[in-house]
């Protein structure tokens, strides 16, 4: 078994040369970083990269609830229509059977206030699979501002190599950088913010005590 | 007569605008009009007559903030009703439009019956209900 004092590593094959020069390399690259002035940007962009990460967990967690929800409902509902279907073969026997029997037993009566029922039993899982599709709305600002992030790696990117490059080389011409909306959009990790609400009751409760 | 309201619905995705246009109906309100954001929610408003507006925050050309501002300072408008239907959770935001004069604030995502129960306080307020 290799263990990990005995596992080759990049120092036993790489000559104190290659290792030297790598260092060199880096060196320079942070040194003409700071002097462009694109240190504290690029430091900026990559801090906000564990931010774009939880928001498409986000993502990935609100689509997967809402597909879940709309499965659930759907299986609920279907359950539900299967039993109505049932009942009404066996309400159509017993007219077929015997109609005034039917009536006056009072299966007619009892089957048409269970189709009452059904229907407003369905009616609300309809109502929550139309809710489960806001979904589209949340993720939809999250993923803009995950875009947004994208693209000002890509314009500071763009800026480091125009700025690098040599005089003669053509390169394409830098987007202006959009800055950060004032607008913060669905709040994907409320734990530990104490400036943001995390229910309708806050919300309700904040306002009450603004006197609204 | 509060189901004679005429609604507006400003929201710049389509699919939220379909929601509450959908449970706005199914809360006896089926006179509704849509808009995808501020600008087109101002024409809307001035062109013709809408009693309550229900309006999204963040979105692009004129959002709900500004919408509200709008309505508030023109004359014809600013006796109608806003009420805030956004994902924009910041206590801030929240206080910022009960200052603006927002009849109401909702928090997204919502449910129906929280949207029922705010209609049913402001539509009170306003003697509507």
């Amino acid at each position: 078994m290799e263990t990990a004092d005995s596992a080759p590593g990049l120092g036993d094959g790489a000559s104190p040369d290659v290792h030297h020069k790598i260092g060199q390399l880096t060196r320079q690259l942070h040194d003409t970083l700071r002097e462009l002035g694109l240190a504290e940007k690029l430091r900026g962009t990559a801090e906000e990269l564990p931010d774009a990460k939880s928001r498409l967990s986000y993502i990935a967690r609100l689509t997967g609830e809402a597909a879940e929800k709309v499965l659930n409902r759907v299986d609920q509902a279907k359950s539900q229509h299967d039993q109505l279907t049932a009942e009404t073969q066996r309400i159509k026997a017993l007219m077929v059977k015997d109609p005034v029997a039917a009536v006056a037993k009072g299966h007619i009566m009892n089957f048409l206030t269970d189709v009452e029922q059904a229907n407003q039993t369905l009616d609300q899982h309809l109502t929550e699979i139309m809710m489960a599709q806001d979904f589209h709305d949340l993720t939809g600002q999250v993923i803009a501002r995950v875009v947004n992030l994208a693209t000002n790696i890509e314009d500071q990117l763009v800026q480091l190599l125009i700025q690098t490059a040599p005089p003669d080389a053509v390169l394409p011409k830098p987007t202006a950088a959009e800055g950060h909306p004032v607008l913060q959009g669905p709040v994907v990790n409320a734990e530990g913010n104490p400036d943001v609400v995390t229910s309708q009751s806050e919300v309700d409760d904040l306002l009450a005590s603004l006197g609204f | 007569m509060a189901n004679q309201l005429r609604f507006l619905v400003v929201d710049d995705f389509s699919t939220m605008r379909r929601i509450v246009r959908n449970l706005l109906k199914e809360s006896g309100f089926s006179e509704a009009d849509e808009a995808e954001d501020g600008v087109v929610a101002l024409q809307k408003l001035r062109a013709s007559n809408f009693d309550f507006v229900v309006s999204d925050i963040n979105m692009p050309n004129m959002n709900g903030f500004q919408l509200l501002a709008e309505i508030k300072k023109d004359e014809k408008l600013k006796h109608i009703p806003v009420l805030m239907v956004t994902a924009e959770a910041r206590k801030e935001d929240i206080v910022l439009a009960a200052q603006q004069g927002a009849a109401g604030y909702i928090v997204k995502p919502f449910t129906k019956a929280t949207l029922e129960d705010k209609l049913t306080h402001i539509l009170k307020k306003m003697g509507l209900q």
